[in-house]
This record gives structure tokens, C-alpha cells and sequence, in this order.
């Protein structure tokens, strides 16, 4: 059976995700030159490498269109429905490391909490006469955390597919919901991360489609192994 | 007249699913004084998801338009019916019958589904049009399925709030718990906040000291100058007033623990169940034991009961129980549920909703009351017996 394994297919994540082939002792051969989206393992014919974008891995596994990749455990949730029935995240691998968050106002010197955002949001219909405008790309994880977790109902989802921190200065949202590394793209927009508005610490991970196939394959047990070791060593660096 | 109303709204889509029992409800509905209402299956879907929240985004039918407006395939009655009358600028007490279906996506059943109820706007006696409409429900279903044996659940947010306000709990905490309510879970939380409140410190010195001194009008000027000086309106989202108002009422709470007394209380007050007949005396003898004065609460609660026991409903066979509510803010007094005795499952649910209408855009405050029926469980139910 040929088990077809994806990984990004460009800037650091790809470079990141090839070490990671590479300390497993699976270099990647690309099909052609540099840019092809093709790839192999010498000696490995059983494998077969594809590089896709990120979210389209993420979107791939839930489908089971492959069956191992390398992607942000942020996509994957905010891309599947119940993410751990239908993947199972194999290893984290040490690198793309990004904070989901809720980040409001600075100057809101009030709201520190998630328990103060629920007030806020609670009583902003009264007050404002429209619901909370959160300006996100992560919809899936904002119902989760906001709805789900917190029991804040009343709120309204601002589709944003960039720059969303300038989002609460142009006024097309009150707060942000977003991915942040450092941090200091937040500060440089006057937002603060709220003390338990931590939705997601997500990072690459490697990731696999459930299927019944998977259980009883030797081989992939194998090389799971082979990719959690060498992901365990890229950690401890 | 069933016969023409069941042909007009018998639409193409689904029609194999029309109930065969459909004729004989809306006979019974055509009685009940409300007049008949036509909602389109194609809705806006910002006024669902403004009231229900996005929760609801993912349970609805979404499409756009060529404009880019949001529609959705019509997943409830009340808020189009409601709609449509502030629309209509008809007068008030006015009734709606509706019938027709919805559509959601559910764990369960089928995403198409019936739904039937009547909704009842603008009628001030509020415990009478409380009983009307459980006793419409009941009436509705005794139509349709007579053998079923129904249990009804009752709850009453006004009671809670009433109790909430009488044990001396501060308004801000007083708004969270309201806000908490028909939500065990958050309530719960919400409750443990207020037993041991959390402590938070102000990075911001200059606002550190003007709290220190609840000084609201410097505090504001202070918050007015950060803003502007970031490039944030001071109108457009949450204004400096309203930031400093909540600061110093959020210290003021901060300092505020409800005393154990009372927040024993407030369990106990929670955990009661009891036949409607007796709920009222029971509210009282828990009033009186913690002293507490719930009576413009327990009035209405009371009378709602006479209006029931009148129409010659059962109280003995009605439950009431303090921690029933919905956590949605239009809610606002009574929620009722029926149920089948034998499966549990739900067969009719229906509530107040006062302030529902205002939300909507209508200009005044319009007393709201209503139940649905789900019909496609009660066809289940038939076919079960």
C-alpha cells in the first residue's frame, strides 16, 4: 500500500518539516527541479511526497485524501468538525509555534478575563445597540472557546482574512481573535492578550487521517515511530 | 376552511412529509383565535444569528445573495412572525398561528422538519396569557395525540431574578447570574466567582491611582486620551465612560463576597422541584425561612397558577422547577416544556420573550409570549402508540 505523506510546500515550514524527514532518516528527493509540488524517498517507493499549502493539508486529512502531513494543529482544528475522531495528531514537531488568542483593547482596563468579556459582550446589545464584533479567520475555534467553553452567546463574527489586528482601530470589530508567535504585532496594535484567552498553543504537527487500513500496517507503525523520534530530538534542541 | 389552509401550505418541497395529522391541528389552530401568518423559507439570517447568537451559524442553512447578504433557509417561526408584524405596524394584543417547516441541522431527525405554534404579542395581563398559552399547547396536543401521557416542566426567570435582588447580591453580580441563568455550568461558575470574587491589579498607574480615589469623570478623561491617542473612536465601540464606570464598579465587586448564608441560600433556592400546585406556597416558606421579600415576583407566579387551575389543567401533574431557563437574553419570565411521559422526548416548548420585540426595532416595549410544537416528534409519538 503507498501511504501518501504531505507537507507544506513552502517558506520555513517546508524547510522545517524536510529537516524533520531528514533526521527520520527519510531525506526527500524532489520529482525535478525546486518548485515541483512532487517528491520521493530513495529506497522508499511505498511513500509518495506531495507539497500542498498548509490549510489544504489540514483539509486533506479530515478528508482522508492522504494519509500523513505536516500542518499547524490550528488549521486542523478550525478546519474539522471533532478533529481527534477523524485525525490523530502523531507527534508535535518542535517548530511553527503560534498562540490562538483572544486579544481586546489595551485600554480596556476593565476587561481582563474571560468572565469580564461575557459581561461586556452581555450587555453590549443594551449599550451599543449592535451584539460584540470579533474580527477572526478562526470561526470553528471562536464558537468553540467563546460559545462552548465560556457560555458567551452573544457576540458577532467579523470575517477578517488579514491584518486582523487593525481590525478594533478601523472600527470593524471590538476585539480580535487570532494566531500570535511573539506577541508583538498585538502590542504594536495596543491589544492585550486576556489572562485565560489562550484558545490553542498550537505548532507543526504531524498528523494522520484515521483509517481502519492504518491499524494493522506494520510499516507505517514503523515509520511513526522512526518521525516521533526524530521530532522528540528537534524538540529537545 | 382546514382543507384550503392545509392545500396553501402544503408546499412542493417535502410535501411526502406533510403530516397526515396537519389537517386536524390546524382545524384545532384555526380555533384558537390567531390569525394564520405566511413566512417565507428564505430569511435574512443576521437577525437569527443577532439574537441567537453564532452558535446558531453552524446549525442553519447559509447562502448569500448576489449582493452578499446572508439568507438562510428559515430555521424557527418566532423572530420572521415577530418580524413581520413590527413590519406590519399592526396593532397590539394581536395572535399568530403558524405551521409550516423548518429547517436545521441536528444531531438527530431529519434537517427538514414541521413545526407548528402560536405566538402571542402585545396582551398586558401577562399571567393570563402565560396560562392561555400552556393550556393552547396541551389543548393542541390532546388533538393529536390524546393517548400520550405529557409531563410539563415549568421555569420562571422573574423568581430567580426576584431572589437573586432580595438576597443582597451587588447589581453587577446580580447581571452575571441573570445573565448565567438556564446555564448550570456557568452558573455554577458564576457562582463560585461570587463566593471568592478574583483580585486583579491595573499595570496602568495613573489609572491604578484614579480608581484608588473612584474618581469616574478623571478616570474617563484619562481612558479618552490613551484612545485617541491610539487612533481608537471614542464612539464607535466601548466609550471611556463606560470603561471607567465598569472599572470601579468591577474593583467595588472585587471587595463584594455573597455571605455564606446566602449563597447557600441561592443553591437551595435552585435545586427546588415541585408540583406547580405547591410551588407557590414552597416559593413562600423558602421566602419567609431566608427572609426574603419575592412577592412582586410571586404575585404574577401565583396568578399565572389560578389562570392555569381555571382552565381546568391539573397542577398536581405540572412541574416546577427554580433552575429552568433558557440562556438567551430576550428570555424573560416563564419557559415551559411538554414532554412524552414514556420517552422524554420533547413535544412542545414555549416561553415569554418580552424582550424580544424591541431587539427587533419595534419602538415600543410589546409583551410576547409563544410555544412551538415539534411536529415531527409528535408524529413519532403517534405512530409509537
Amino acid at each position: 500500500m503507498t501511504l501518501t505523506i504531505a507537507l507544506p510546500s513552502k517558506g520555513r515550514m517546508k524547510e522545517e518539516a524536510m529537516a524533520v524527514m531528514a533526521a527520520a532518516g527519510l531525506p526527500v528527493r524532489l520529482n525535478g527541479d525546486d518548485r515541483s509540488y512532487r517528491g520521493r524517498i530513495e529506497g522508499r517507493d511505498d511513500l509518495a511526497i506531495a507539497f500542498l499549502s498548509a490549510s489544504e493539508i489540514a483539509r486533506e486529512i479530515g478528508t482522508g485524501g492522504i494519509d500523513l502531513g505536516v500542518t499547524g494543529e490550528d488549521l486542523v482544528r478550525e478546519g474539522l468538525e471533532n478533529a481527534d475522531q477523524r485525525v490523530a495528531f502523531e507527534a508535535r514537531l518542535g517548530f511553527g509555534h503560534a498562540d490562538v488568542v483572544v486579544a481586546v483593547p489595551d485600554i480596556w482596563l476593565d476587561v481582563t478575563t474571560m468572565a469580564d468579556l461575557g459581561d461586556v459582550a452581555a450587555e453590549f446589545r443594551a449599550r451599543h445597540g449592535r451584539r460584540l464584533a470579533v474580527a477572526t479567520k478562526y470561526h470553528r475555534l471562536t464558537r468553540g472557546f467563546l460559545s462552548t467553553r465560556h457560555g458567551i452567546q452573544l457576540y458577532r463574527i467579523v470575517e477578517s482574512l488579514g491584518a486582523t489586528e487593525g481590525a478594533p482601530a478601523t472600527g470593524a470589530a471590538d476585539i480580535i481573535i487570532d494566531i500570535t508567535s511573539t506577541g508583538s504585532t498585538l502590542r504594536a496594535n495596543h491589544l492585550r492578550i486576556l489572562e485565560d484567552g489562550i484558545i490553542l498553543r498550537s505548532q507543526a504537527c504531524l498528523v494522520r487521517a484515521r483509517k481502519p487500513a492504518h491499524d494493522t500496517d506494520a510499516d507505517l507503525a514503523a515509520l511513526l515511530a522512526q518521525l516521533r523520534d526524530a521530532a522528540d530530538r528537534n524538540g529537545r534542541a | 376552511m382546514p382543507q384550503q389552509l392545509s392545500a396553501a401550505l402544503a408546499p412542493g418541497l417535502g410535501a411526502a412529509s406533510w403530516p397526515d395529522f396537519a389537517d386536524t391541528m390546524l382545524a384545532r389552530m384555526a380555533a384558537l383565535e390567531a390569525s394564520l401568518i405566511d413566512i417565507a423559507v428564505i430569511q435574512p439570517a443576521e437577525p437569527f444569528l443577532d439574537m441567537a447568537g453564532e452558535d446558531l451559524r453552524r446549525r442553519i442553512f447559509l447562502t448569500e445573495n448576489e449582493q452578499g447578504d446572508s439568507l438562510c433557509l428559515r430555521p424557527e417561526f418566532t423572530i420572521p412572525v415577530c418580524r413581520s408584524h413590527i413590519e406590519q405596524a399592526f396593532s397590539t394584543p394581536r395572535r399568530y398561528a403558524y405551521f409550516g417547516q423548518v429547517f436545521r441541522q441536528r444531531r438527530q431527525g431529519d434537517s427538514a422538519f414541521y413545526q407548528g405554534g402560536i405566538e402571542d404579542l402585545g396582551h398586558a395581563d401577562r399571567p393570563a396569557a402565560d396560562a392561555r398559552a400552556i393550556a393552547e399547547a396541551l389543548d393542541l396536543l390532546a388533538a393529536v395525540v390524546p393517548a400520550e401521557q405529557l409531563t410539563v416542566t415549568l421555569g420562571d426567570q422573574a423568581i430567580f431574578e426576584s431572589v437573586v435582588a432580595g438576597l443582597g447580591v451587588p447589581a453587577g453580580w446580580q447581571a452575571r447570574l441573570v445573565h448565567a441563568f438556564g446555564d448550570a455550568d456557568a452558573l455554577e461558575q458564576t457562582m463560585a466567582r461570587l463566593a471568592s470574587p478574583p483580585q486583579t491589579g491595573l499595570s496602568d498607574k495613573t489609572a491604578a491611582a484614579l480608581v484608588d480615589r473612584g474618581d469616574q469623570a478623571a478616570l474617563a478623561r484619562h481612558i479618552a486620551a490613551v484612545m485617541t491617542d491610539q487612533g481608537l473612536s471614542l464612539s464607535a465601540g466601548r466609550t471611556p465612560d463606560e470603561i471607567a464606570a465598569r472599572l470601579l464598579a468591577k474593583r467595588l465587586l472585587e471587595r463584594t463576597r455573597l455571605s455564606a448564608p446566602a449563597l447557600a441560600a441561592l443553591k437551595r433556592f435552585l435545586a427546588l422541584e415541585t408540583p406547580l400546585s405547591q410551588a407557590t406556597a414552597r416559593l413562600q416558606a423558602f421566602a419567609d425561612e431566608v427572609g426574603l421579600d419575592i412577592t412582586s415576583a410571586l404575585e404574577p407566579f401565583s396568578a399565572r397558577c389560578d389562570r392555569l387551575a381555571g382552565k381546568g389543567i391539573d397542577l398536581d401533574g405540572m412541574t416546577w422547577r427554580a433552575a429552568f431557563g433558557r440562556p438567551l437574553d430576550y428570555y424573560t419570565g416563564l419557559v415551559f416544556e411538554v414532554s412524552s411521559r414514556l420517552e422524554g422526548a420533547v413535544l412542545a416548548g414555549g416561553g415569554r420573550y418580552d424582550r424580544m420585540m424591541t431587539l427587533l426595532g419595534a419602538a415600543q416595549p410589546i409583551p410576547a409570549v409563544g410555544f412551538a410544537l415539534w411536529i415531527d416528534r409528535i408524529a413519532a409519538a403517534r405512530s409509537g402508540s
